[in-house]
């Protein structure tokens, strides 16, 4: 079992298709665009591995007068944005989950619960998750989310949890599985190939 | 929806132009109650003296300080550091219809240090209580909630000294949410002493730490409603020989507060002169070495608070720079109020959600130790009515 990391939030709601998840900004590390994370399901006999497409930082009446005000002290800003419960919220994309034998790339037969610890991946299991390409089509037949700058981000983040000289290899090989998956529309393939380059 | 709004729509309307009627007549005397305050601040100080001996110790005015009654103090600069600690509590009152009996205080601090660009340190103190000596007083009846509010001011006094002893770098400026003299002596009378003796003594005994600390208290009341200066400026147009009883019963600026006066006389971050709280409850405050002093101050435009200070605040002239500096700066950013205090609002106000989490808690403890868990049957119902949808007109 890899070394665990402290959570980077919690489950606030869920669905099979993905989560939601809460973490106020102390917190050790605001999860980026792309990333892997997972949460427990099923009393802690899978885990639904998630990717996070989308980060907001809730506000309020009092957060907004404080911005529009003259005169802020740093000390009130440091506190607006460190000691206010102003929760970061992100929402993860459920592409796959792990069971006690290995990783499965379909929707996970249940969602994790409210109040779930969300932790990121750590290479090893980005490495192991990313090994197969079956959870691609998940991303890439996701309604209403940004699917195409989620999936390359997504990608990079896996390359760059391998060695140096596996990344290309591994850029090489998903790029291949997405040409294959988007045959039909070459104009979406070209522009997530670009967005994998750069 | 219960309300039967098409029957309170005329009963509205006459509210807003009865509120119109009485705001043009309050206008119309407002130069008059201006003028009194030019021709008190004339009259000598002996003569002045002279008639508030005569007006005696019911009399609910103002005592005026050494500085000019319609002095006008332009705010001093402000300290490089200063430390700003505010404290705010609320309550949940015992309900005879809940789960069982108990009464909750929660405390919300917040410990600013002005020019170290840290984060402000802050703290949410929740204090439950339920044993039998706390549910019920001397008379053996259920805490009444002025005897808790009470409590709670004491508390929140007891943070600021606590927070204040810590004894930070720089000066400190301590502020509370309402003003310095606690009421509750005089709206229990004579009910309930012991515990009111309790908690003036408690509340007493934290203003004395505060002081030992060298720190400059404040309470900042915002729109304030009282009128003892207009008080004052009706003794000062009488002559000794008319003060008496009847004289001092008219009320010649009735309906006018203190706040309109000095709204007309204050520019922003300007203060007033001092005065000293002539209430019947200052005189225990007195005796303590804390007398309650106060003065009006302009925190932005149009916003005019009443800070009230102890008079060993009011007689420090480097301490009451700090509070009138302080709470000047403190109120830029949330427009007229200080931030400290919004801050400590908020983390002391227990929502109905926080309410609710902590019924299911108190639910669940109940059951593991073998007791029902159950509201009483009116107060089943009203949460079933209370659910009922509700349209909008």
């Amino acid at each position: 079992m890899p070394q665990e990391q402290a959570p980077i939030g919690r489950v606030t709601r869920s669905s099979t298709r993905g989560f939601v998840g809460a973490v106020r900004l102390p917190e050790p590390e605001i999860p980026v665009f792309g990333s892997f994370c997972r949460a427990e399901a099923q009393r802690g006999q899978s885990a639904v591995i998630g990717l996070i497409y989308n980060i907001s930082i809730e506000d309020d009446a009092f957060a907004r007068q404080v911005a529009t005000a003259e005169g802020i002290t740093p000390e009130q800003l440091a506190d607006t944005r460190f000691n206010r419960q102003v929760p970061v919220e992100f929402s993860a994309l459920a592409v796959g989950f792990r069971l006690a034998d290995g990783y499965r790339y379909t929707l996970p037969p249940q969602p994790p619960l409210t109040m779930a610890a969300i932790h990121p991946l750590l290479p090893g299991e980005i490495r192991g998750f990313s090994e197969r390409p079956e959870w691609i089509p998940l991303v890439l037949g996701a309604p209403e989310i940004p699917a195409d700058d989620l999936l390359a981000a997504a990608l990079r983040l896996a390359a760059a949890a391998r060695a140096e000289a596996e990344r290309a290899p591994f850029l090489l090989s998903t790029g291949r599985e997405c040409a294959r998956l988007l045959s039909h529309d070459l104009t979406r393939l070209d522009n997530l190939l670009r967005m994998l380059v750069v | 929806m219960s309300l039967d709004f098409p029957a309170l729509l005329p009963q509205v309307d006459g509210l807003g132009r009865s509120a119109a009627e009485r705001a043009a007549e309050l206008g119309a005397r407002l130069p008059h109650a201006f003028q009194a305050l030019g021709a008190a601040a004339r009259v000598p100080r002996e003569e002045l003296g002279r008639l508030l001996a005569r007006a005696g110790s019911r009399w609910p005015g103002a005592f005026p300080s050494a500085e000019p009654i319609d002095g006008v103090f332009a705010c001093p600069p402000h300290p490089e550091r200063l430390n700003i600690f505010a404290a705010d509590g609320s309550q949940v009152y015992p309900d005879r219809h809940g789960l069982t009996l108990f009464y909750l205080i929660n405390i919300g601090s917040i410990h600013i240090a002005h020019g170290s660009g840290d984060p402000p340190e802050v703290s949410s103190t929740p204090r439950l209580l339920y044993e039998e000596s706390d549910l019920y007083g001397e008379d053996e009846g259920l805490m009444p909630s002025a005897l808790i509010d009470g409590q709670r001011d004491a508390a929140e006094l007891a943070e600021l000294a606590h927070r204040s002893e810590a004894r930070p770098e720089g000066p400190s400026l301590a502020i509370l949410d309402n003003g310095l003299l606690l009421w509750l002596a005089l709206q229990m009378k004579d009910s309930h002493r012991p515990e009111v003796t309790r908690i003036l003594g408690d509340y007493l005994e934290q203003l004395g730490r505060l002081k030992s600390a060298g720190t400059a208290v404040a309470g900042f009341v915002d729109r304030p409603r009282n009128a003892n200066v207009l008080a004052l400026l009706h003794l000062a147009s009488l002559s000794p020989d008319e003060v008496n009883e009847d004289s001092l019963h008219v009320k010649p600026w009735r309906g006018l507060t203190d706040r309109a006066i000095f709204a007309r006389l204050l520019r922003p971050g300007e203060r007033s002169a001092r005065f000293e709280h002539a209430s019947p409850v200052n005189e225990r405050f007195r005796a303590a070495g804390h007398a309650v002093e106060f003065f009006y101050l302009c925190c932005g435009e149009d916003q005019i608070a009443r800070i009230e200070v102890p008079a060993w605040v009011g007689a420090d002239p480097a301490l009451m720079a700090i509070v009138h500096s302080g709470i000047i700066q403190q109120c830029r950013t949330p427009g007229g109020f200080p931030y400290a205090l919004v801050r400590a609002h908020e983390l002391a106000v227990v929502s109905s959600e926080d309410r609710q989490a902590l019924e299911e808690m108190l639910a669940e403890a109940l059951l593991r130790h073998g007791l029902p868990a159950q509201p009483s049957q009116k107060s089943l119902t009203k949460q079933w009515t209370g659910a009922r949808r509700r349209h909008r007109l």
